[in-house]
């Protein structure tokens, strides 16, 4: 009985030591990007995301109720943390056809460390693994990419350091190095490209917050002429068990082999566009 | 004689002596007194005194079983040896809700402000559940206003622990019901932990009494039996409060911040903190703070004077629940307490 007590006092006294920081971000998203969260042990959260068309320009305005009339991209995922630490996920997404549609994804995400003020470490950080495939129907068209001459040229992948701090209540930042690698890519394009995010999020109340993203792709300035760096604008909104975005973003696709390698809009002439994402956990 | 037959006389009446109480130790217990009267389990002696068994005597436990038990006790399901069982809850472990040691100085007492001084000495949870501490030896569940929430369903459950468990882990867990092993193992657990003799406050001619039962008559038998009885807690009373009158209420201003404090550090975030049984996350910083000081005024779940009173209710897609807190797990001088430190962390500046 003793040393149940005993056993009992120690881990109290341990988990009171324990000051790991919590919610650095709400979600295990920024915006496009993944967020240093991982969900909890044996929650399930599925995912549903949505862009719709081009806010102004050419594609928007009135014609087309600021892009309401287009869905740029949907992607409806489940996503499940395999321990307190690490999560998986997969999700199909319509894709924006550029330069392809069609696609299943699928990632894995490790928390390496957690920010703990008691134990002196001052970040968060977090390995992710991604992968897309298509499988859209191959097109004639040798000279494009939705050729796929063979099935591995369907595939591509994202490699991603996350590193995260929780600045104060109210204010977190993440700095996200990014290597992106696809298989299959036009005559005009690279097939590796290096990438660095940034996300901000501040905390307006404990359920309203505003978030801030965007990558900087590290490309061949003479090679990849129209390639955009996706940037995007979001207000989150926490409930207990959901989370919802409402977002600003000029990249159109999901994922990181997509929104860092093939965003082609330009937000200062209106192409950007309205999205959301809205999430809901379930314990299993 | 021979002087060898002498010392070995001497020998067998200087044991014989220690045996009965005049050996050297100086005390005043015998060495029989000791072995018997502190290790003793209450519910033996009192059946040696001439009481009837409990409705879930077991003669002795199983170390497996007991084993078994613990497991589902605190984490949920039972992965021992070569037997595994599924989770029984997926939404809570017992021990989310109930301590397992001593929550007050005296079995005598019950008073919310006793149980909060003993569990801040301690370093103890403030759970909203009776402790499982001595749980074996009581004879009533789900007292009281219970039936309020519950309705007929504790009626069998109130004079038996193992209909208890049963109401606890299918309804008050969101759960399912136990298989009959796995309900055996709980109460291998809760026999492994039944009270002893040294856990209750018994005097000197107690023990004395209780040395030499053999001698006694069987009226001061049942004395004896209904003395040491009466210091046993065989139920924990349950009474629902309303929300607390508004003209009663504080709302931050004025209470005891540092007893609302450790409240909030061992009751709110031992579920909420980083999540652990809920999505609400919170912490001890003002942005959590702000969402309850927000509402303390409102008819809602975010106001602490209407949640704590009445808890919130399981629904469909989201079993999971808050527990209400009687009004002897905390009383409402507590939860001014709890509030006025809500109110002081609410304020701090960023």
């Amino acid at each position: 009985m003793r040393k149940t007590l005993l056993l009992l006092f120690t881990i109290t006294t341990t988990a009171a030591l324990s000051q790991e920081t919590t919610q650095t971000f709400n979600s295990t998203r920024i915006i496009n990007g993944h967020s240093v969260e991982t969900l909890g042990k044996r929650v399930l959260e599925y995912r549903i995301e949505h862009r719709f068309g081009d806010f102004a320009g050419e594609n928007g305005g009135i014609q087309t109720a600021f892009g309401f009339d287009n869905a740029a991209d949907i992607r409806f995922a489940l996503e499940y943390g395999l321990t307190k630490n690490t999560m998986i996920g997969v999700g199909r997404s319509k894709g924006n056809g550029f330069p392809y549609r069609s696609l299943i994804d699928g990632f894995f995400k490790y928390k390496v460390l957690t920010q703990n003020k008691a134990k002196g470490i001052p970040v968060s950080v977090a390995l992710l693994q991604t992968m897309s495939l298509t499988y859209m129907k191959r097109v004639d068209d040798i000279s494009q990419v939705a050729y796929f001459p063979e099935f591995y040229h369907r595939l591509a992948y994202c490699s991603q350091v996350i590193i995260a701090r929780k600045l104060n209540e109210r204010g977190s930042i993440s700095i996200n190095p990014t290597y992106v690698h696809r298989n299959y890519v036009s005559a005009d394009d690279q097939n590796g490209l290096f990438a660095v995010g940034i996300g901000l999020n501040l905390k307006i109340t404990k359920s309203l917050g505003l978030l801030a993203e965007y990558y900087h792709v590290f490309d061949d300035p003479d090679k990849r002429l129209d390639r955009k760096n996706s940037m995007a604008l979001g207000v989150e909104y926490q409930t207990n068990g959901h989370n919802f975005h409402f977002v600003l973003a000029n990249a159109t696709g999901f994922g990181e082999t997509q929104f860092i390698t093939n965003t082609n809009t330009n937000p200062f002439i209106g192409q950007f566009r309205i999205g959301f994402s809205i999430t809901r956990k379930y314990k299993l | 004689m021979r002087s060898g037959t002498v010392y070995i006389l001497l020998f067998m009446a200087f044991a014989a002596g220690c045996l009965v109480g005049f050996g050297p130790s100086g005390g005043t217990m015998s060495l029989r007194e000791v072995a018997v009267s502190d290790n003793a389990p209450v519910e033996e002696v009192l059946i040696s005194l001439g009481e009837k068994p409990l409705v879930q005597h077991l003669d002795s436990y199983d170390t497996d079983k007991a084993e078994m038990g613990r497991q589902l006790i605190e984490q949920g399901y039972v992965d021992y040896k070569s037997r595994q069982g599924k989770r029984v809850s997926i939404n809570f472990v017992c021990t989310d809700c109930h301590n397992q040691v001593r929550e007050f100085d005296s079995e005598q007492e019950n008073s919310p402000e006793a149980r909060l001084d003993y569990a801040r000495e301690n370093g103890l949870k403030f759970l909203p559940a009776s402790t499982f501490w001595g749980i074996y030896n009581r004879t009533s569940f789900y007292n009281g206003d219970y039936f309020k929430k519950y309705g007929e369903l504790v009626i069998n459950a109130r004079d038996t622990l193992a209909n208890a468990i049963q109401l606890c882990a299918k309804y008050c867990s969101s759960g399912r019901y136990l298989e009959n092993w796995e309900l055996e193992a709980i109460l291998h657990y809760f026999k492994s932990n039944e009270l002893h003799i040294e856990d209750l406050p018994l005097t000197a001619e107690d023990r004395e009494k209780l040395s030499q039962t053999e001698r006694l008559s069987p009226e001061m038998k049942q004395q004896l039996a209904t003395r040491i009885s009466g210091m046993v807690r065989r139920e924990y009373p349950a009474t629902f409060l309303p929300a607390m009158a508004r003209n009663q209420r504080l709302y931050g201003k004025g209470g005891n911040v540092e007893k609302g404090k450790f409240i909030f550090e061992n009751s709110c975030l031992y579920c909420h903190g980083g999540a652990r049984v809920t999505y609400l996350d919170l912490n001890d910083r003002h942005l959590s703070a702000r969402k309850f000081v927000r509402h303390l005024k409102d008819y809602d779940y975010f106001s602490l004077y209407q949640v704590i009173r009445y808890g919130t209710y399981p629904k469909t897609g989201r079993p999971q629940y808050m527990p209400l807190y009687t009004k002897e797990k905390m009383s409402d001088d507590q939860l001014n307490d709890l509030v006025a430190y809500i109110y002081d962390l609410a304020n701090e500046e960023l």
